[in-house]
């Protein structure tokens, strides 16, 4: 149930990803077509595919947190004995989950913080660039989550796309 | 104090075992509260820190390197690798050190490079009789290349760590050089071990195959020339030179070579979302970092225990290369970078090295690191597709290392190796 | 209490000093007790990042351009407007008198208290190619402008081709051809070594946005009067200190310049002024900044 729930989570996060990440291809080149074609930079360009940027990033590091895509390193892994290991990867996860919480928690304070400026050349709210951060923080909780009732279950989380 | 608290939270993370840029966050969120600021501050810092224009370039040149992977073109660079040099003894040693030096040139990350030309060629020298500590530690070894070519996302970080002042294209010059320096060291590496172990030798293929499968290779190449050009001649900055590689491998793979389907490009996009997020994470972690380093004026206190070490530019060259070099064994190459460079430019820089220079050997640091336990992220890839573990590989690597560090010296300590070429350039 | 104060500018700048000469004063006049301590050279963030780490409390004050104020607190475009100051003497008169005052007030609302405008000379546009003597020249041009929607109209209503652009990427745009121009001070026009590929300063003399100095709020309602007080005074008296500190870098960097090959132009200053109502029409939008704008052409 949890694992469907989060592998369908996963999953649209990575398609908004890529979405995302097209949509920031387009900016740039539409900055270059502008400048050169029509001898008119678009001056939005730039401001929106910065905070594209940071949705894309958001989103691909919380599912990187699902598939173990964040580099660590193993060492304590191979010297414990094999009966220590569990707890360990577990402390592992509440430690992720800690950082995935007070991301979200601060970023939300930070979102209030500048909610009434603009973002210049763009015209919308400061604090839409925090929105994906409080969000990444919240997946992150989940997928450690997802992570330690695997471990306790003895599964493997897979990645849910590609 | 507070740097205790530092040092100890980032160490006893790391040695846990948590995730590199999770344990750098904790430990400065640590740190935040021990001084009684506001831990928002962090997060602030984070988000501008992944805020920059330039570093759009990174989400870019992953997801070209992808697109070059799925679309077959490093497939093209491999094959005419194996025509040119696979005759020589240990010659798919060889071949996988000119392929990887290549790919490197177009993917721009090693880590890539390794998932890429690894995958081909590691299970193909296992095959024919390789050890697989040899395969592992060539492909590891030749794919550090990549951190010194056109498409190097590391530069454009190095370029904004050092006050966003150094020119990107003289920084792409200067790296030339020393990737063939690298190279060359590799290969006579690659090529000493395989005669010491009797490895086989392939056979000529004859110059109309060489020419044949240069010319399959040579349009996925072209992304250098377009690169580098297309930043000199001030067509595009750099990041936009990285989505224009983008657009030019996309229009490759799917108009020339018709090699790319939907479904692949779709996956394409999905692993350089997936690559965005661990490293713009770390990137923006480590600018978090850098605040509570210019905190407490870290980069003050460390020119001055340097300089009361000693006078002499060669020590202190030398100290600053082993400190980078241990840190990066710890670090990932974007963090060594974004947390090294304000502490160690400066110093180098009052000691008569440059900007230019100090970014090639922080970046020739970093990418040794790269191959270094703790935490060797290419090494780790590499060691997975062989199905070795690090252990076996460290114990064949000295060679390589010595290849590496033989490059590293040289420019270190010989200026013009990384100086002349943009110096030529711009006069 | 040492106050954490940041600055983008190295040591030496007119900023820098003037903060730092305000700390001796606050020195002397909290007998010690409180000082300040200038992170220089954006070690602490860009100008944006101090801004918002000021607002939570991270750190005590920030020198600030206004620009990035604009659009946080609205009134702060009114010094920013295109040939809104007739001349140095005319913008320090408006900005040391009640109306500079109302702006520094109006920030409060917003979490900063602001305590001082120090000068940043009047922006130009320098061209690498030909200079620029009339409005006709600037047609077209591709010039760098800040990430602002005022610079951004502000070019486009002289008919260039206003082109947002990271500060530090702008000599090897200039260098390259990528950009055509740029604006800036004199102090800026030299430090960034701008002057060695864009030798044409042409003195439009648009804009002379101020600097601000500005204090978290969340932290100054944690101090007593008496230490608000004398934050107050000590930011007050630095302002003639940072003045002739920075006249005399103007003067030092024109030289400078010059020596290095620059040409500084004349230019028709009217055919400028008259293309400026749209920009006018687009910011001062309502009955508060209108009368701000009468009232600051009023003054003698
Ligand atoms: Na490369
Ligand atoms: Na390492």
């Amino acid at each position: 149930m949890l694992t469907k729930f989060c592998a369908a989570i996963a999953k649209a996060c990575l398609r908004l990803g890529v979405f995302g990440l097209l949509l920031l291809l387009l900016a740039v080149s539409y900055q270059v077509f502008g400048r050169y074609v029509m001898n008119n930079t678009p001056t939005w360009a730039e401001s929106l595919a910065l905070l594209l940027v940071l949705y894309v990033t958001m989103l691909g590091c919380a599912v990187g947190v699902r598939d173990a895509g964040h580099i660590g390193m193993e060492l304590l892994d191979g010297l414990l004995p094999s009966n220590w290991r569990r707890p360990l990867e577990i402390l592992i996860h509440l430690l992720t989950m800690l950082f995935g919480g007070l991301m979200a928690w601060n970023c939300a304070e930070m979102f209030l913080s500048v909610r009434s400026y603009l973002i210049p050349t763009l015209g919308v709210s400061e604090s839409l660039r925090y929105v994906p951060m409080v969000l990444a923080g919240l997946l992150i909780m989940l997928f450690s989550f997802e992570h330690i009732v695997a471990l306790q279950r003895g599964e493997e989380v897979k990645p849910a796309w590609h | 104090m507070a740097l205790t608290i530092l040092c100890i939270a980032f160490f006893g993370l790391l040695i846990l075992g948590v995730p590199v840029a999770f344990a750098i966050g904790l430990s400065a969120l640590a740190t935040i509260l021990y001084e009684g600021l506001p831990m928002a501050v962090i997060f602030q810092q984070m988000t501008s820190g992944m805020n920059v224009f330039s570093f759009l370039a990174i989400p870019f040149f992953i997801f070209a390197g992808e697109l070059m992977l799925y679309g077959g073109i490093a497939d093209k660079i491999v094959d005419f690798a194996r025509a040119l040099v696979g005759h020589v003894r240990g010659g798919l040693g060889m071949s996988n050190v000119v392929a990887c030096t290549l790919f490197g040139g177009v993917s721009g990350s090693p880590v890539a490079d390794v998932s890429a030309m690894g995958a081909v060629m590691i299970p193909m020298m296992k095959k024919e009789g390789y050890g697989a500590d040899y395969a592992v530690n060539v492909t590891t070894h030749a794919a550090l290349v990549g951190a010194l070519m056109p498409t190097s996302h590391n530069m454009i970080i190095y370029s904004l760590a050092a006050g966003g002042k150094v020119s990107i294209a003289k920084l792409i010059l200067a790296g030339l050089i020393p990737a063939l320096v690298l190279t060359i060291c590799n290969l006579v590496a690659a090529y000493g071990v395989a005669v010491k172990r009797g490895y086989p030798a392939g056979s000529f293929p004859g110059w109309a195959i060489v020419a044949r499968s240069l010319a399959a290779a040579l349009p996925g190449l072209f992304v250098v020339v377009l690169i580098l050009g297309g930043i000199m001649s001030g067509v595009f900055t750099a990041t936009e030179s990285a989505a224009v590689a983008v657009l030019y491998a996309l229009f490759l793979c799917v108009v020339i070579y018709r090699s790319l389907k939907l479904e692949q490009f779709v996956k394409a996009a999905a692993k350089a979302v997936k690559t965005t997020g661990v490293v713009l994470l770390l990137i923006g972690i480590s600018s978090a970092f850098g605040y509570i380093i210019s905190l407490y004026e870290v980069a003050d206190l460390t020119g001055r225990a340097l300089t009361n070490f000693s006078s002499s530019p060669w020590v202190i060259f030398l100290l600053v290369n082993l400190i980078l070099f241990v840190l990066g064994t710890f670090l990932d190459m974007a963090a060594t970078i974004l947390v090294c460079t304000p502490i160690f430019l400066p110093i180098c820089m009052k000691y008569g090295m440059g900007e230019i220079q100090f970014g090639i050997v922080m970046l020739i640091n970093c990418a040794l690191g790269l191959n270094t336990p703790p935490v060797g992220t290419t090494q780790v890839v590499g060691c997975a597709i062989g199905g070795v573990s690090v252990g076996t590989v460290m114990k064949t690597i000295w060679p390589f290392y010595g290849a590496l560090i033989a490059a590293l010296m040289l420019v270190t300590f010989v200026p013009a190796f990384s100086l002349w070429l943009p110096g030529i350039v711009f006069p | 209490t040492d106050f954490r104060s940041t600055d983008i500018h190295p040591d030496g700048y007119p900023t820098v000093d003037a903060v730092k000469f305000m700390g001796q004063e606050l020195s002397k006049l909290s007998n010690g007790r409180h000082s300040i301590k200038v992170f220089n050279n954006s070690a602490l963030g860009a100008e944006k990042d101090t801004i918002e780490q000021a607002k939570i409390g991270a750190i005590a004050m920030t020198r600030v351009n206004i620009a990035p104020m604009n659009n946080i607190c609205a009134p702060t475009v009114v010094p920013t407007m295109p040939f809104l100051f007739r001349s140095k003497e005319h913008m320090r008169a408006v900005l040391d008198g009640p109306i500079g005052e109302e702006i520094l007030k109006s920030c409060e609302a917003q979490g900063f208290i602001g305590l001082a405008f120090y000068d940043s000379g009047a922006r130009s546009i320098y061209t690498v190619k030909k200079p620029i003597k009339s409005l006709a020249d600037a047609k077209g041009l591709k010039v760098r402008v800040q990430q602002s929607d005022l610079w951004v109209s502000l070019l486009e209503a002289m008919g260039a081709n206003a082109t947002p652009m990271p500060f530090g990427e702008v000599y090897t745009a200039l260098k390259t051809g990528l950009v055509d121009a740029a604006e800036n001070n004199y102090p800026s026009y030299e430090s960034s070594r701008h002057f060695e590929v864009a030798k044409y300063y042409s003195k439009t003399e648009h804009s002379m946005a101020p600097e601000m100095l500005l204090f978290s709020k969340k932290i100054w309602d944690g101090l007593s009067a008496e230490d608000q007080k004398a934050l107050r005074q000590a930011a007050k008296n630095s302002v003639p200190f940072m003045r002739k500190l920075w006249d005399e870098r103007e003067e030092k960097s024109l030289a400078t310049v010059k020596a290095g090959g620059a040409q500084i132009i004349e230019v028709d200053k009217a055919s400028f002024q008259a293309v400026m109502k749209p920009v006018y029409d687009k910011f001062i939008t309502d009955a508060k900044l209108k009368d701000l704008v009468k009232r600051i052409q009023e003054t003698k």
